[in-house]
């Protein structure tokens, strides 16, 4: 394979807040290839929003990253002023963010919040800017454009509105698309329709698309490769069939099993009993024990992330962060996996 | 981890050691809420300054006038504005004077360094603008032909000693010759029973006015509110002028004008919160088990109304007791010889040019307070808030 | 969706009914207000002889039932006439207003001016410096501003720049520096509100998911800020200009006393203490008027101010 596009090296991004800092993101690796789609799934505060963000460091009041690197097309990001940074977002990589309904601003056309990213990346004038603004949005499948574009946020319906994001996340042709769970609010129909957009739109477009979600569904209908995330860490990674296949971690096997036929989108990852670690004072062992079915006393210990080469069972592009992958687990209980 | 270490017990299931399981899920116990407000609040600097100070304007009002030697109305028309602090002269062994430059007239310092006694001049001459007083053997004289007066004593320019306290009116006299702290205090007084009647009947009406409209709902509450515009298009402070024009001057009028202007948004602020309430379920639940509307009203609702009623009151408070000085400062307030700060305010307005420290007092008192109440008022909001907090 | 569609004519009809409804009422309110004072309007008058009182009551039309006197005062308001002065023989009371409106009206206008030239920056340099010594000492000067009463504010004002330094004169406006003090005190309460109000609401619009967009399409910080977080933090500071409108007003009935300003606010004051029932009236009628008209104003800023908001969807 080529070069990476992305990759992320041991990320950890924590948020200060005067209840305590909570340690969203710690230690996530990542690699991302052009025009793939990686699907990162995981429930509600597994850290997967601040993942993403801090690629860009988009965080909010009291986000730091305290460590690791993100390496795109040769240059650190997280090494980068806000001013070089500022001339990344929106130009090479683009953002679509999960409530349509809050992320326009409500006081500005759609095509002004369209040629704004045009004009603020590329030498053009407003003319031009407003006819590829038209042309975004066919490109997106907005019915009347040429009209549309005059039209306020909250005129629109809320799949509509996530086309406008995605024609403003699209605007200066991207290399890479971060969307944060692109359909979570709307509902199903729409929300197949906006996945179909997407991955057509990859396919003739050719940027690679990071698609963040809590519905497996959406991974086995989009994605080309996945990571759980947990506890703000990788649970496990693994090419979407070998997944939904062969999945190595008790968590994602707790999310498989939990859904009838999770192909179907429309599974979201609730089922599993428990409730996610408190952030602010994480499990100093695996994130996951207090919830696991098959948690041992070694569990309280931090296992490691284990890749095809040392570990059992694995398959090539996989990965798990789990004891039972660990090479010198006894016999007996390799049966029970 | 070195891998050495790995034994067979370590792949023993984990269940049977529940204590290791449950380190990391819960750092905290989860306070109640009204424990987090409480400690919020008290975390919040400027709202326990304000509370401290309410505290103690709360105590002078009360006890203030009762331990003062004076009361708010006794006048003494010799020992009319008088400061709170002098440079007396020293005219012999036994006695140090006084000289009030803006009336011409001269006191003796008493033992306990008071000004306490007008010294009438043994003559006057007119002409020369001069008085004469004969102290001792010592002639005194006040030149006043000149600008600032001058005094001499034996012909000798006096030389004035250093600042002291007015051990008899630490906060002066007014033009009454009335003690200015006492009538401090009465003002306070004046506010805090202002703004506490206020609050209540305010309280009243507006719980009242808006857990009506709200629990009822429809066509009641649709009429109620549209009353509740009409009312809150007026200016409060023109409603209250006309009241106080019907009523005539006094501090019953004060009161009862004052509290019955500022229910529109208590109705509001209730009538809101028991719409947001209404839909949850244990009020659902406490219907279907057969409560009395009043019931769920005072059981239920008000006490999950309480946070953002307890804001609008303690905001309530500082407005009234602004209306109720504006009020008296115009003329439409307490009557003399009640003092209000309002009054206070517009005395010292009179005789800014002679005395203008006579504002101090009134003007600090009346702006601490306010500012006292703000603060705790903004520090209750982002207590019951904790959203903000973060 | 144009401006004129989101207003319809029958919104604004609706509106201008409801307007002159509550005109109603207040003239209705003030009108028995007025005639429940105890005893006739001449009792603080020196012992008039009965034939003088009656003669009197007569010219004010105070012999007639109450309900012919309101019927006619009605009449009267209707064709924009709020009759004579009680105690002013030969002035009426749209004189009394006539004469101070362009007193009041300068003042307020340049006070409104300052609430919104000053208010505003002083509100957006804090939330811009959140936290560090900017935003403190803005907000440490508008939590005075809001707790010092603005007849303090201005006797103080008053003593210092006036009579002390002489920087300012003490009474009228005969130089622009009259002008100073005046609006000063006038503005100074609904500065400091607005100050904090537009670092609130700049503040949490700034948290606002839309403002993330902004960001992610690689927009520099002031453009952010200026161009996405301002305008929408506006709006509720649009929201309580017709209030504040409301309260110069009633702000200026003190001020114009204190500086001895000949405005419409000191002519009330004066009858108050004059007991001249028809100008109480006819000025509180005003106001109200007047006011009710800045709230459909702030209405129609609002239209533009806020695409979403469409008063023809109401129900
Ligand atoms: N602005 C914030 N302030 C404090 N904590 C935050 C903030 N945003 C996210 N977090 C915390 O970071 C963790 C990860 O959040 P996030 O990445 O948003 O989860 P998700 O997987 O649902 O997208 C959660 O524990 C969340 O509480
Ligand atoms: S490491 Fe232990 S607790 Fe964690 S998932 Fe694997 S078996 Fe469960
Ligand atoms: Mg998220």
């Amino acid at each position: 394979m080529t070069a990476p596009l992305l990759s992320l090296r041991d990320l950890r991004t924590e948020y200060r807040t005067d209840r305590g800092t909570v340690q969203a993101v710690r230690g996530v690796d990542l690699t991302l290839y052009r025009g793939e789609i990686l699907g990162l799934v995981g429930e509600s505060g597994s850290g997967k929003s601040v993942t993403c963000m801090s690629i860009l460091k988009l965080l909010k009041r009291g986000g730091h990253i305290t460590s690791g690197s993100a390496d795109y097309d040769g240059t650190d990001l997280l090494r980068l002023s806000e001013g070089q940074l500022s001339r990344v977002r929106g130009d090479k990589i683009g953002v679509v963010f999960q409530d349509p309904m809050s992320a326009l601003n409500p006081t500005m056309t759609v095509g002004r919040q369209v040629e704004e990213v045009l004009l603020q990346h590329r030498k053009i004038s407003k003319k031009d800017a407003r006819a590829r603004a038209i042309e975004l949005f066919k490109l997106v499948r907005i019915p009347s454009a040429e009209t549309r574009i005059d039209n306020y946020p909250h005129e629109f319906s809320g799949g509509m509105r996530q086309r406008v994001m995605i024609a403003i996340a699209l605007a200066c042709d991207p290399d890479l698309l971060i969307a944060d769970e692109p359909t979570t609010a709307l509902d199903v129909t729409i929300q197949r329709q906006i996945l179909a957009l997407l991955k057509e739109l990859r396919d003739r477009l050719g940027m690679a698309i990071i698609l963040v979600t809590h519905d497996l569904g959406v991974i086995a209908e989009t994605a080309d490769r996945v990571m759980v995330l947990y506890g703000g860490q990788i649970m496990e990674e693994a090419r979407v069939a070998d997944l939904f296949e062969a999945p190595q971690h008790p968590y994602t096997r707790g999310l498989l099993a939990a859904i009838p036929d999770p192909r179907q989108s429309g599974g979201a990852l609730t089922p599993v009993p428990g409730s996610p670690p408190d952030m602010r004072n994480p499990p100093s062992g695996c994130p996951f024990a207090p919830r696991c079915p098959k948690a041992m006393a070694i569990c309280l210990t931090p296992p490691d992330l284990y890749g095809a080469g040392d570990a059992l069972h694995l398959r090539p592009a996989q990965r798990t962060r789990c004891w039972l992958a660990d090479p010198a687990v006894p016999a007996e209980l390799m049966e029970a996996t | 981890m070195t891998r050495a270490a790995l034994t067979p017990e370590m792949w023993q299931p984990l269940a049977a050691n529940p204590t290791a399981l449950a380190e990391g899920s819960s750092p905290q116990a989860t306070r109640g809420f009204w424990a987090g407000v409480r400690s919020r609040l008290f975390r919040h600097r400027s709202a326990m300054a304000g509370l401290v100070f309410i505290i103690f304007l709360v105590l002078a009002a009360i006890f203030g006038p009762m331990v003062s030697p004076y009361s708010y109305f006794e006048q003494n028309l010799e020992l009319s504005n008088l400061p709170p602090a002098y440079r007396a002269y020293t005219v012999d062994a036994d006695t140090e004077v006084f000289v009030n430059r803006s009336n011409l007239s001269l006191y003796r310092v008493d033992d306990q360094g008071g000004l306490s006694a007008l010294l009438r001049p043994d003559s006057r001459d007119m002409i020369n603008r001069q008085s004469t007083w004969q102290i001792g053997d010592k002639a005194v004289v006040l030149d006043y032909g000149q600008r600032p007066p001058v005094l001499t004593i034996n012909g000798e320019v006096a030389q004035s000693g250093g600042l002291s306290i007015n051990a008899r009116n630490p906060f002066g006299t007014d033009q009454l010759g009335r003690d200015v702290l006492v009538r401090q205090m009465y003002g306070a007084r004046i506010s805090l029973l202002v703004a506490a009647a206020a609050v209540l009947t305010n309280f009243v009406i507006g719980v009242i006015y808006g857990g009506i409209s709200g629990l009822l709902g429809g066509r009641v509450d649709a009429v109620m509110m549209r009353f509740v515009e009409i009312v809150a298009t007026i200016p409060l402070t023109l409603y209250v002028i006309l009241m106080m024009v019907v009523l005539q001057s006094g501090l019953l009028s004060v009161v009862l004008a004052i509290g019955t202007v500022y229910w529109v948004d208590m109705a509001r602020v209730v009538r809101g919160q028991i719409l947001t309430l209404k839909g949850q379920d244990y009020v659902a639940a406490a219907r279907t088990m057969g409560a009395s509307t009043s019931r769920i009203l005072f059981k239920h609702l008000l006490p999950n109304a309480f946070g953002p009623i307890l804001v609008t009151l303690t905001m309530l408070i500082p407005s009234a007791i602004f209306i109720e000085s504006f009020m008296s400062f115009i003329g439409l307030g307490v009557t003399p010889p009640q003092a209000s700060w309002g009054t206070l305010t517009s005395e010292a307005v009179e005789t800014l040019r002679a005395y203008p420290y006579q504002l101090l007092f009134p003007a600090v008192a009346i702006s601490l307070t306010m500012l006292a109440f703000n603060f705790l008022g903004d520090g209750l909001r982002d207590a019951l808030d904790p959203r903000l907090s973060s | 969706m144009n401006s004129a569609s989101r207003m319809p004519l029958a919104w604004l009809a609706q509106r201008v009914l409801m307007m002159l409804v509550t005109l109603l009422a207040v003239i209705t309110l003030t009108f028995a207000l007025m005639h429940a004072v105890p005893g006739g309007p001449f009792v603080s008058e020196k012992m008039l002889a009965p034939e003088i009182e009656a003669a009197l009551n007569a010219k004010f039309g105070l012999d007639q039932p109450v309900w012919r006197q309101y019927l006619s005062y009605l009449w009267g308001v209707v064709q924009f006439d709020l009759g004579p002065s009680f105690k002013y023989p030969g002035v009426s009371v749209n004189s009394m207003i006539a004469e101070g409106l362009a007193v009041t009206a300068q003042t307020g206008l340049l006070a409104i001016i300052c609430v919104v030239a000053l208010g505003v920056p002083m509100g957006i340099v804090a939330a811009l410096n959140r936290g560090r010594w900017p935003d403190t000492l803005a907000m440490f000067v508008a939590s005075l501003g809001i707790a010092v009463p603005s007849y303090v504010i201005a006797t103080v004002s008053l003593y210092v720049f006036a009579l002390r330094l002489g920087w300012t004169p003490a009474f009228g406006l005969d130089d622009w520096r009259g002008y100073i003090l005046p609006v000063f005190a006038l503005s100074g309460f609904w500065m400091s509100f607005v100050a904090r109000l537009t670092r609130s609401s700049l503040l949490e619009t700034m948290g606002q998911d839309y403002i993330m967009t902004a960001r992610a399409k690689g927009l520099p910080a002031h453009t952010v800020m200026l161009r996405h977080g301002l305008r929408n933090s506006m709006i509720p500071v649009v929201t309580v200009l017709g209030p504040v409108v409301a309260n110069l007003l009633t702000g200026s009935f003190v001020i114009e006393q204190i500086f001895a300003l000949p405005g419409i606010g000191r002519h009330f004051v004066l009858s108050i203490t004059n007991r001249d029932y028809t100008a109480i009236m006819g000025i509180t009628i005003f106001y109200a008027a007047f006011l009710m008209l800045m709230i459909l104003i702030v209405d129609l800023l609002y239209l533009w101010l806020d695409p979403r908001i469409s008063y023809g969807d109401r129900k």
